[in-house]
């Protein structure tokens, strides 16, 4: 039995507000000719203060967009943005300037987001001062305060970022989006560029910084497996769209949806003996393009087992409820787990 | 190993910089068996690229392979002319690189690019070129490669060009393939399916592969046997199974560790390396891995380990191993990883290097 939900916060415990709610977020560039990217293609979902909730999906799908829209650094097509209750999506002028301070965004390139011609203190000063907060030595006793907290010398706040390594650079940002005490930080893959030895000490890092200010994350990156590790929930996503959301537990053990077991019997494990009983469910074609999304289910092109011609093509799914607190959208979520073997 | 196809002896490739001699490659030393696969992996900058790049003569100024002998069916390439390694290049052994968009020509359609890698070295009769062409697309897997072979680079998606430079790759049915990152820019489900091919490719035409990566996930799916690199040197060599399931080398303990796995329970913390590689113009007395090492002793900041026999077939280049650190350092239940943090090893007056001050003891201001 699957209930449709109405609201997406119905898979959370109703006593506790979530921090943040996203309601069939739209965002669709112009391409030209009267074409439109369909970036963003109705999205919702819901996220508990404290909580992490990881956002995968392969490159294009819409990943940054999505937050981007969230921090309001773009405007969203239609939908709404609810930031403990407030719709920031309608709020304007100084109003939406202290909502936006609730939210912060660390980005995936940790040299391309610090301008080269600031130093690190100026950089990380920059929200404070924006916001008249505090200046003067104010200011620079809490710029040094937040070196400390990312675990960088204090005294670097005079240096300038082409000093400092890939990883340096991401702990920068990081303490930059700490400034203003957001309640909610956008990472978008944070890691990504980093080395693998390097990884580790910042995803620790955010982990510690989590417990020690209540952060709330949405962590996004294309690596199921760091997401897997950080997020209480992952939510995958698919041409603009959501396809499955489930605690991160849930998501290795069972899933509801083609695409997110095709990710997950893509992804190497650094174990040879799994590695050889490890079988790949090889999606045929290419990613379609966000331009002109295929109707019905949008990955009725590449899905193992789609319905074709038939409902899969007709018909688009929506979110359902398929167990505690797992969401997926497909037609034939039951036949996921039987039809679509990923071990020998 | 005499039946080698490739062994490269005691390499060393050096950049002579404005800065300094960065000293990338130093004194490494591997073979290759006909038909094997090997993965190369290490952290950005310790020597991967420089190594392949050594072995394929495309080492170019401010670089120089200062010492050292590869042998290539016995003989020596760095001794051969320049017309005849490159006769070599590409028809015997043949290299993929990371990013195929800037290793390929833009305004050349894709077909006559493969068509010219055949050229190049006349296997095959002109005649037959285009049909080749479009049978190796098609053998890489990429749909509809008569229509294919007409278009270009930009008008493949990422993953179709990497095919498509695997396909030149292989248009000269090479003994010696190797893979410089060659899944690093693509998203997952496109690597797997690369990694497959390569995989199909190695047991059908029995080309041996190297296999250059930062991602271990990728090394222990494709390869039999594995050689990590660390800051210039080949710091420990095994079959796959020995080097996951029991490095001895504190680097790779410390890497397979610092990675979170899909299949892992959640919650558990990482054990990250502190610290960063060490700079290759000034390179750290001793143990090059010793200003990060949690299991150093005394003499690794003086005399630098060789690479010895740790088991049959595995080698690590360490005074301590970790055989010795699970036994008498507790390295099975070892939460702090810094440096010198599970020996006691913090040598008084020995100023520590800023990238080894650990976070939590880098000084507070006085405010
Ligand atoms: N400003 C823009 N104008 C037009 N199209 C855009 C713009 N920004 C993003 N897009 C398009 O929207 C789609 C989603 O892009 P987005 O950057 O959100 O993807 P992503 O999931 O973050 O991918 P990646 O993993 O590569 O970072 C892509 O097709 C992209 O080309
Ligand atoms: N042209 C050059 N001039 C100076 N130094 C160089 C040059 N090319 C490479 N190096 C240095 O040689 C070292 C080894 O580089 P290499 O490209 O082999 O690293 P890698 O292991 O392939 O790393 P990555 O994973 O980032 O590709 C690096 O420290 C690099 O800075
Ligand atoms: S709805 Fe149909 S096409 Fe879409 S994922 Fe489910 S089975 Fe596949
Ligand atoms: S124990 Fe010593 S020799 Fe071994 S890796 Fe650590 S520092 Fe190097
Ligand atoms: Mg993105
Ligand atoms: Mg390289």
């Amino acid at each position: 039995m699957t209930d449709t939900i109405v609201a997406p916060t119905a898979q959370v415990t109703p006593t506790v507000e979530p921090l943040l709610r996203v309601v069939n977020v739209v965002k669709h560039f112009g391409a030209g000719g009267g074409a439109s990217v369909k970036a963003v293609d109705g999205v919702s979902f819901a996220i508990m203060p404290g909580e992490t909730v990881g956002l995968v999906g392969e490159s294009g799908c819409g990943k940054s967009t999505l937050g981007r829209l969230i921090t309001q650094l773009i405007p969203v097509s239609s939908g709404e943005v609810y930031l403990d209750g407030v719709d920031i999506t309608k709020l304007r002028g100084e109003k939406l300037r202290q909502q936006r301070k609730q939210l912060q965004m660390i980005f995936q390139d940790p040299y391309a987001s610090l301008d080269p011609r600031m130093t690190v203190g100026d950089i990380i000063a920059e929200p404070l001062v924006n916001f008249a907060m505090i200046k003067g030595r104010a200011k620079d006793v809490r710029v040094q305060e937040l070196l400390r907290t990312v675990g960088l010398n204090p005294y670097f706040n005079n240096r300038y970022p082409h000093e400092f390594s890939g990883g340096q650079r991401q702990r920068i940002g990081i303490a930059r989006a700490l400034a203003l005490n957001p309640k909610l930080i956008i990472c978008d893959e944070p890691v990504s560029a980093l080395d693998v030895s390097i990884q580790a000490q910042i995803i620790n890092l955010l982990e510690d910084l989590q417990r020690e200010f209540e952060l709330t994350y949405l962590f996004i990156a294309h690596d199921l497996s760091v997401v897997r590790h950080i997020s209480n929930r992952v939510m995958v996503m698919y041409l603009g769209r959501i396809c499955e959301i489930a605690p991160s537990e849930d998501l290795y053990t069972s899933q509801e949806h083609p695409y997110t077991r095709a990710l997950l019997s893509s992804i190497p494990v650094p174990d040879p003996r799994i590695e050889s009983k490890r079988r790949l469910v090889e999606l045929s074609g290419e990613i379609p393009s966000p331009l002109n999304p295929p109707s019905g289910c949008r990955f009725h092109t590449r899905c193992p087992i789609a319905q074709v011609p038939g409902v899969c093509a007709d018909v688009e799914p929506q979110l359902e409820l398929k167990g505690d607190g797992h969401l997926a959208a497909c037609h034939f979520s039951e036949q996921v787990r039987t039809k679509i073997a990923i071990v020998n | 190993m005499t039946d080698a196809i490739l062994e490269v002896r005691n390499l060393s490739t050096h950049f002579f910089t404005d800065d300094g001699e960065v000293k990338a490659v130093r004194d490494v030393s591997f073979s290759i068996a006909p038909g094997e696969t090997v993965g190369i992996v290490g952290e950005s900058g310790c020597g991967k690229s420089v190594t392949a790049m050594s072995v394929m003569g495309l080492v170019g100024r401010p670089g120089k392979v200062v010492g050292g002998e590869i042998m290539f069916r016995g003989r020596d390439l760095l001794k051969l002319s320049k017309e005849e390694f490159r006769n070599i290049r590409g028809r015997d052994i043949a290299m993929i690189f990371q990013d195929p968009l800037s290793s390929m020509n833009p305004v050349l359609r894709v077909g006559y690019q493969i068509d010219e890698a055949m050229y190049a070295h006349d296997k095959i009769p002109r005649d037959q070129v285009e049909r080749r062409a479009i049978d190796l697309l098609a053998q890489v897997r990429v749909s509809d490669a008569a229509r294919r072979i007409r278009q270009f680079p930009h008008q493949f998606s990422g993953g179709m060009r990497q095919r498509a430079m695997i396909a030149m790759g292989l248009s000269n049915k090479p003994d010696l393939l190797i893979a410089d990152e060659p899944t690093t820019a693509l998203d997952v489900t496109v690597q797997a399916q690369i990694l497959e091919l390569l995989r199909d490719l190695n047991e059908q035409t029995g080309a041996a592969i190297i296999l250059i990566t930062h991602n271990l996930g990728v090394v222990a799916g494709l390869c039999k046997r594995v050689l990590v690199m660390y800051a210039g040197e080949i710091v420990e060599e095994g079959t796959v199974e020995q080097i996951f399931e029991s490095p001895q080398h504190p680097y790779t303990w410390s890497l397979l560790r610092s990675v979170p796995r899909i299949d892992a329970r959640r919650g558990h913390r990482l054990l990250s390396i502190e610290g960063l590689p060490p700079d290759l113009i000034d390179l750290p007395q001793g143990c090059k891995f010793n200003p990060r090492c949690p299991f150093r002793v005394e003499r690794c900041f003086n005399e630098s380990p060789p690479i010895e026999q740790v088991a049959p077939a595995q080698y690590a280049a360490c005074w301590v191993t970790m055989e010795r650190a699970y036994a008498e350092m507790g390295a099975g239940d070892i939460i702090d990883t810094s440096p010198g943090a599970a020996s006691g090893v913090h040598p008084a007056g020995r100023t520590l290097p800023a990238a080894e001050v650990p976070a939590a003891l880098a000084e507070p201001v006085g405010d």
